[in-house]
């Protein structure tokens, strides 16, 4: 079989550079990234402002609260009257809270953009806060967290990282009983003072992607949010993970279940724009990363214990750190076997390293990938934006696989052994039979 | 802004091997004559990628007692390899795949299966060469049935975790008593432990043919390179020396409301009510999606108002299974907190009894339809999406539903709309689901 025949009358096989055809300016108190693409019709963007909440203090459900209150009615206009302009021309709006950010994206037919962007200004500067839609929105907030309390995944993921860092660390993740209680003490004055005090154009980014004009965006982006100014909170999280806490397992029995949820995990001390970065990415994913990694090929493929493993490396940023995470899910008359299967191919891994085979696979793996990855406008908008949040130059858009193909056998397997700590791994399980607690 | 794309005129430079059936939309359409083999092209400009699927006309529809689940454990074992590319031998199906940055993978629905890899275009050979080795030479060892076993009731038991997923499960149980749809795809538990690799086989042997399949292919290529491709690597099958077997199976007329209840611990419970729909090609189909949107999509739609913004849902959703035969319309709510399932499936019985009795307004039919082109034109938005669309449209009988789609609702009116809603949204249709939440 042979491709490079059929390859050349399509294309070269590399994709056209991204960065010098996206256009990069201000318009009015942000940053625009707007890229162009031969879709028909749509846009997609996403954007974001950093919120700094004091996460320590219990910002975080605040600032989930504050969020979901932004589409129920601003000043001008009521929550159905919002929600008629969107549905109407049948566009999407999402604002979410993550972290120290506050994130917004949709898309829309590109003729409808200027609306839209009229409805997210609108929503973002000049949120009504009625007392009733408070009482109902924190009602919903309440029941969507008991909702992911009957979810095994959700529940092992959140107890990893309680495990790993305090609570005024990005990745901590408060228990839902806790949630609920913070949720039940959130007054309206709350709400109104948070978004007094952590919502305005710090470090704001939209990125636009789709069948546009960019100097049409720029104006429409531009009017939409003229006058909005920075807020003046300043950052109060925890950069790095826990020390204080021994590696150990937290057991969360719940009725009813079929099956275990299961994390395994520890910090990883450094942040996305260190140079072992890359590395060590790489020697994750020739562990978990994909389909054809190690452990799905063991523990999956060879030895039939799960129907998912994988492994990655979560919430590092390049303003905190974050943490390398194991999950699997067993049944539970194969979970002890199935969490040593899983951590007996971790420890070969870090004791022998990866071979010059799977690092040439991966290789190719990434960049392809990557490619596939970027094929949709949602998530070119997507990966453009996490790139101006990192802080990088919009050439890492079209670096990236060059900076993986660079990479050497010698410099991952060192990254491997200097991060990947089999001892140090701590445990979380969700799903176990309240009778087996004691395991 | 990008100009409209241009109609597709009769290609003429196509290998001798096809013969090209039609165009619709942007989709052409091709037979590989002498094995039968359907091709569908959807070239499109933009990343160098495309996503190439393979459409086998058999679901869990097809499965009779005592192999369900049958349709399901194939698919999972047609990635355990054929002669040329196996793990023994370092080329493995994932690995051989993964390591060009395929996404890959398979999926098992009640009326089809399909397999599909999205990658670079330069490696759309690859994909096409594994996809023509495994349709007719899956290895299906048994030793890799056995493993595989583990792991499908592993992802059943994931299953089985939802209570909402158990719902569902016990609804379409209830609601259809003859036809296959009684069944889930991924099997009952005890049919997944005792099917044989030789069921399997002759699983296989029936429906696995390339005049039981279709390949599409969406994305950034060369249409004469393609199909010649195409030819190459599929051609060497002939057609199944066999008639592939049909369900014969009507569900019989309902002639009451059942009901079924879920107990599991959790928190919050559930309401499904579900009422028996057309099949996906007929024309009330369209006027059922339509309902659906104006019933529950968006913070316009009349559940939302009534049982959301209300306190009574914390999420309510309107959702129109078109599949090949008559399926389910199915309402679904989350209960808020302290409210109770009566009270909500009273609220929804109410909403579909007002539209029965009163219909819908122009101003709901235009932003349903509004909502629905823009949905369209969203799903067109890169290949993988165009495929997974594509790929319903052929499992329900008729690829061009894709195409049409718009055409079709253009032609649904509001009259349309409370007449659906008069035919189908009966109770003695109906099958209604709750999920009571027990505390551990």
């Amino acid at each position: 079989m042979t491709t490079s025949s059929f390859a050349a009358s399509a294309t070269d096989g590399s994709a056209p550079a991204l960065a010098p055809r996206i256009e990069d300016c201000t318009a009015g108190p942000g940053r625009l990234l707007a890229l162009q693409t031969p879709v028909d019709d749509i846009v997609s963007w996403r954007g974001s402002f950093l919120a700094y909440p004091d996460l320590a203090a219990g910002h975080g459900p605040l600032q989930e609260l504050t969020v979901s209150l932004l589409d129920k009615g601003t000043e001008h206009r009521d929550r159905f009257e919002l929600a008629q302009v969107l549905e109407d021309c049948g566009a999407t709006l999402n604002l979410s809270s993550d972290g120290l950010y506050i994130d917004v994206s949709g898309r829309a037919l590109a003729e409808d953009l200027p609306r839209v962007m009229d409805v997210l200004a609108e929503m973002l500067r000049a949120p009504a806060f009625e007392q009733e839609e408070f009482e109902k929105a924190r009602a919903q907030a309440v029941a969507q967290v008991q909702r992911r309390m009957e979810k095994t995944g959700a529940q092992a993921s959140s107890a990893l990282t309680r495990r790993l860092f305090a609570p005024g660390h990005p990745n901590y993740d408060e228990a839902p009983e806790t949630v609920i209680e913070q949720l039940q003490q959130i007054r309206l004055d709350d709400v109104r003072a948070y978004h007094e005090a952590h919502f305005g154009a710090t470090e704001w980014t939209l990125a636009v992607v789709g069948d546009l004009d960019h100097e049409a965006v720029a104006s429409v982006v531009a009017d939409s949010f003229e006058g909005w100014t920075a807020h003046e909170a300043a950052p109060t999280h925890d950069t790095d993970g826990r020390t204080d806490v021994e590696p150990g397992r937290s057991v969360l029995p719940m009725p009813g279940k079929s099956n275990v949820d299961v994390r395994l995990g520890h910090t990883i001390p450094i942040q996305r724009d260190h140079d072992d970065h890359p590395a060590l990415y790489v020697g994750n994913y020739i562990l978990g990363g994909n389909f054809a990694a190690r452990l799905m090929n063991t523990v999956r493929d060879e030895k039939g214990l799960t129907y998912h493993i994988g492994s990655g490396l979560s919430g590092i940023t390049t303003r905190y750190q974050g943490y390398w995470k194991v999950r699997v899910t067993l049944s539970h008359d194969t979970l002890e076997e199935g969490i040593d299967a899983t951590t007996a191919v971790i420890r070969a891994f870090v004791e022998e390293g990866a071979t010059e085979e799977e690092l040439a696979d991966k290789k190719t793996t990434i960049p392809g990938s990557y490619t596939v990855g970027l094929a949709t406008t949602q998530s070119l908008a997507q990966s453009m934006l996490t790139n101006a949040e990192r802080g990088f130059e919009m050439d890492y858009l079209d670096t990236f696989p060059e900076e993986i193909r660079a990479l050497t056998l010698e410099e991952v397997n060192a990254a491997v052994r200097r991060y990947f700590r089999p001892d140090a791994l701590h445990e979380a399980l969700a799903g176990v039979r309240p009778e087996t607690m004691e395991v | 802004m990008n100009q409209p794309t241009p109609e597709v005129a009769t290609p003429t430079d196509i290998p001798d091997a096809f013969e090209f059936e039609e165009t619709s939309g942007d989709i052409e359409c091709y037979r590989l004559t002498d094995n039968g083999l359907r091709v569908l092209l959807l070239p499109q400009d933009g990343a160098p990628v495309a996503t190439s699927m393979v459409t086998y006309h058999v679901g869990s529809r097809n499965e009779r007692t005592g192999h369900t689940g049958a349709t399901h454990m194939l698919e999972h074992l047609m990635f355990k390899g054929t002669e040329r590319y196996h793990k023994r031998t370092g080329t493995s199906i994932f690995e051989t795949l993964q390591r060009v940055g395929a996404k890959v993978n398979a999926s098992t629905w009640l009326d089809r299966t399909n397999y599909y890899e999205m990658l670079p275009t330069e490696h759309l050979p690859l994909a096409l060469d594994i996809e023509a080795d495994r349709m007719r030479g899956a290895l299906l060892d048994p030793e890799d049935v056995e493993s595989e076993r583990t792991v499908i009731l592993n992802e059943r038991d994931r299953n089985q975790n939802q209570p909402v997923s158990r719902l569902f499960d016990e609804v379409w149980a209830a609601a259809f008593t003859a036809h296959p749809y009684h069944h889930p795809t991924i099997g009952w538990k005890s049919d997944i432990e005792t099917i044989t690799a030789d069921g399997l086989r002759e699983y296989y042997d029936t429906f696995y043919w390339p005049n039981n399949a279709t390949v599409s292919i969406v994305g950034h290529f060369d249409r004469h390179d393609v199909l010649q491709e195409v030819a190459d690597q599929f051609g060497v099958h002939e057609a199944a020396s066999h008639e592939i077997p049909q369900v014969t199976t009507d569900e019989p007329e309902q002639t009451g409301q059942r009901r079924v209840r879920v107990k599991q611990d959790g928190q919050l419970g559930a309401v499904l009510m579900s009422y028996k729909s057309p099949p996906a090609t007929d024309p009330d189909s369209d006027a059922l999606d339509v309902l659906a949107r104006i019933l529950a999509s968006g913070k316009g739609s009349r559940l939302f108002q009534r049982c959301t913004d209300q306190g009574l849902t914390s999420d309510v959703f309107g959702m129109n299974f078109r599949l090949r035969d008559p399926g389910l319309f199915s309402v679904f709510g989350y209960l808020a907190p302290e409210v109770d399932h009566e009270t909500v499936e009273a609220a929804i019985a109410d909403e579909i009894d007002k539209i029965r009795t009163d219909g819908v307004t122009q101003e709901e039919l235009h932003r349903a339809r509004s909502q629905l082109r823009a949905q369209i034109a969203f799903d067109r938005d890169g290949p993988m999406k165009v495929a997974a669309q594509l790929n319903e449209a052929i499992a329900a009988g008729d690829w061009k539903l894709y195409t049409q789609y718009l055409d079709r609702l253009a032609d649904v009116t509001a009259d349309d709309v409370q007449r659906v809603a008069q035919t189908y949204f009966t109770d003695d249709t109906s099958t209604v689901g709750w999920y009571v939440p027990t505390s551990g």
